[in-house]
């Protein structure tokens, strides 16, 4: 393996009571990765995440944690952190005696310290001795993160970590999760159906529909898609359209061509810049109106996966186009 | 610390900080101990030597196992209701390590109320009786060791049961071990028998029938696996 992937799935499958919930899940994290596992309701994210955290036994193929199943790697657990969405906590204590239990139970140096320095980091220090039950859904999850990164884990897991929060918390937690990734270097397993969350914080994503991995990589490269970059053309008029097609046509840069309408096109161009496209129409005369490199966000490409696998026409993603220029000849 | 102390700390912390639950056990164990004092004069009248206190060792049993059973439905199924016990799962203790904290956790506060009850029971029969005599041997020896290991014992199997099964499965087992400490309770006279007298035989079969108990439960741990327990979380 690898020594920079502290996550590695090999072909997992798994079925509850004769029906499959995973089918031949691969995939892995790298060591300081902030990685977005997405799906709809019932996917399997969570008997993933189980999975990995050794709560449940795959029928068949492997996830190994730090080189390890948690199943069985005792000690190996006390290398990762976790923060399912109960976060965790008892609600009859404060959060200092929360934090405190589980500053024991991972056998922490210093415990005192460390409790107070969380407190302080998640902003709870006036109400350390407030009782857990008494506090809101956005205090309870801040101490939820802290309670999971008491031990100064290598890897954070994280269970939709932001469900039930409102905007403010959201955010909260978002700059909490990039806070630990960028300052502690700590690996990140988001578990999400929040696709905003997931494209605020996370650098690689899989998406999981009924089972099986139907996207996997950056969301930089699932964003320019396998056919490459989508330009978006507005011509003056009808005929420069077909002038524009005929030349596209002739560049090698230029892949697919689609025709909208009367006076607009997409070309997909196999890199990441629409400049040459623009440079050979002005210099052949032909009057464009606008161009727009569209970006599809995280919602099209969950979208357009999850209807593809589900035998549905591709949505034509309206989202996200962000302008390059334009003008006539 | 050992990871099972620290479970076991919690537990008691949790318990302390139960008002509700601490009052109803506390005032149980209180009724048990008031109540069954002058009844351990009544059944005791004209006994023969061994027999005054056969009705404190069946109750302090009893009593043990339901103080036992009103606490763990905190430390096993409430953390099992509230989801907590999948953090608990996932972090690095061995679920059998789990399992004992949370065993120990109950038991002390369990006995504690139980040799009060059985220290009243005692103490208002000498009272009534004018007789300030300590008890037997016997007697000694089963509050001190017997009494603990039922405890131990059936906590420690009701934990399982309330760990493997699923919220439903576990009300019904609920309402029979409720009825079932009932009717113990309330026959306990009669099942010992007439003729029933405390001796250090007699002692030696309970110890031996709880060790059996802790041995079997034990045993049945190994059938407990975290996705077991994952999967019934409601």
């Amino acid at each position: 393996m690898d020594n920079d992937v502290v996550i590695d799935v090999r072909q997992i499958t798994k079925h509850f009571n004769g029906s499959r919930v995973l089918d031949g899940v691969s995939f892995s994290v790298t060591r300081g990765e902030v990685f977005g596992f997405l799906g709809p309701n019932g996917a399997g994210k969570t008997t993933t995440l189980r999975i990995l955290l050794g709560l449940i036994r795959p029928d068949s193929g492997e996830a190994l944690v730090l080189g390890d199943s948690l199943d069985t790697a005792d000690p190996v657990r006390s290398r990762v952190g976790v923060l399912f969405e109960n976060n965790g906590l008892v609600e009859r204590f404060s959060a200092r005696e929360n934090l405190q239990f589980y500053a024991d139970l991972y056998n922490i140096r210093n415990p005192k310290e460390k409790v107070e320095e969380l407190l302080v980091f998640t902003g709870l220090l006036e109400r350390g001795d407030g009782l857990v039950g008494t506090f809101s859904t956005g205090m309870k999850r801040k101490l939820g993160l802290a309670r999971a990164i008491l031990h100064d884990p290598e890897i954070l897991f994280l269970d939709e970590p932001s469900s039930g929060l409102d905007p403010e918390g959201q955010r909260m937690v978002h700059d909490l999760i990039l806070g630990l990734s960028g300052k502690r270097s700590m690996t990140i397993f988001l578990n999400s159906h929040n696709l905003d969350e997931v494209s605020r914080v996370c650098s690689k994503v899989a998406i999981l529909h009924q089972g099986t991995i139907r996207a996997y990589d950056t969301i930089d490269r699932l964003r320019t898609g396998d056919k490459g970059t989508e330009i978006v053309i507005t011509l003056h008029d009808e005929g420069e359209a077909t002038k524009a097609i005929r030349i596209l046509s002739e560049m090698k840069e230029a892949g697919p061509i689609r025709r909208l309408d009367d006076l607009h096109l997409t070309v997909f161009l196999s890199g990441d810049s629409g400049f040459p496209v623009l440079r050979e129409l002005v210099a052949r005369e032909v009057v464009v109106e606008e161009m727009m490199k569209k970006r599809r966000s995280l919602e099209d490409i969950y979208l357009d996966t999850v209807r593809q696998a589900e035998g549905d026409k591709p949505s034509e993603g309206t989202a996200g186009v962000t302008g390059l220029g334009g003008g006539g000849s | 610390m050992k990871g099972r102390y620290v479970i076991a700390r919690k537990e008691i912390r949790l318990f302390l900080h139960n008002p509700q639950l601490l009052i109803s056990a506390v005032i149980f164990s209180l009724i048990f101990g008031l109540v069954s004092g002058p009844a351990v004069i009544m059944t005791t009248s004209g006994v023969s030597p061994g027999q005054e206190y056969t009705l404190l060792v069946s109750l302090s049993l009893m009593t043990g196992v339901l103080i036992g059973y009103l606490l763990s439905g905190q430390t096993f199924l409430r953390e099992k209701q509230e989801g907590t016990i999948e953090t608990l799962l996932a972090g690095p203790l061995p679920l059998r390590e789990i399992w004992l904290g949370k065993v120990l956790g109950v038991l002390v506060p369990a006995y504690i109320l139980t040799l009060f009850s059985s220290v009243l029971m005692i103490g208002i029969a000498s009272v009534i009786s004018g007789e300030t005599s300590l008890p037997p041997g016997p007697i000694i020896v089963h509050l001190a060791i017997v009494v603990p290991a039922f405890i131990a014992s059936a906590v420690g199997l009701l934990g399982f049961v309330q760990l493997l099964l699923g919220m439903r499965e576990n009300q019904i087992i609920n309402i029979v071990v409720i009825f079932g400490l009932i009717f113990l309770i309330s026959f306990s006279r009669e099942l010992v028998g007439p003729g029933f007298a405390i001796t250090w035989s007699a002692e030696g079969v309970f110890l031996g029938l709880a060790l059996v108990m802790i041995l079997i439960t034990r045993a049945l741990t190994r059938v407990l696996d975290k996705e077991k327990i994952v999967r019934t979380i409601p």
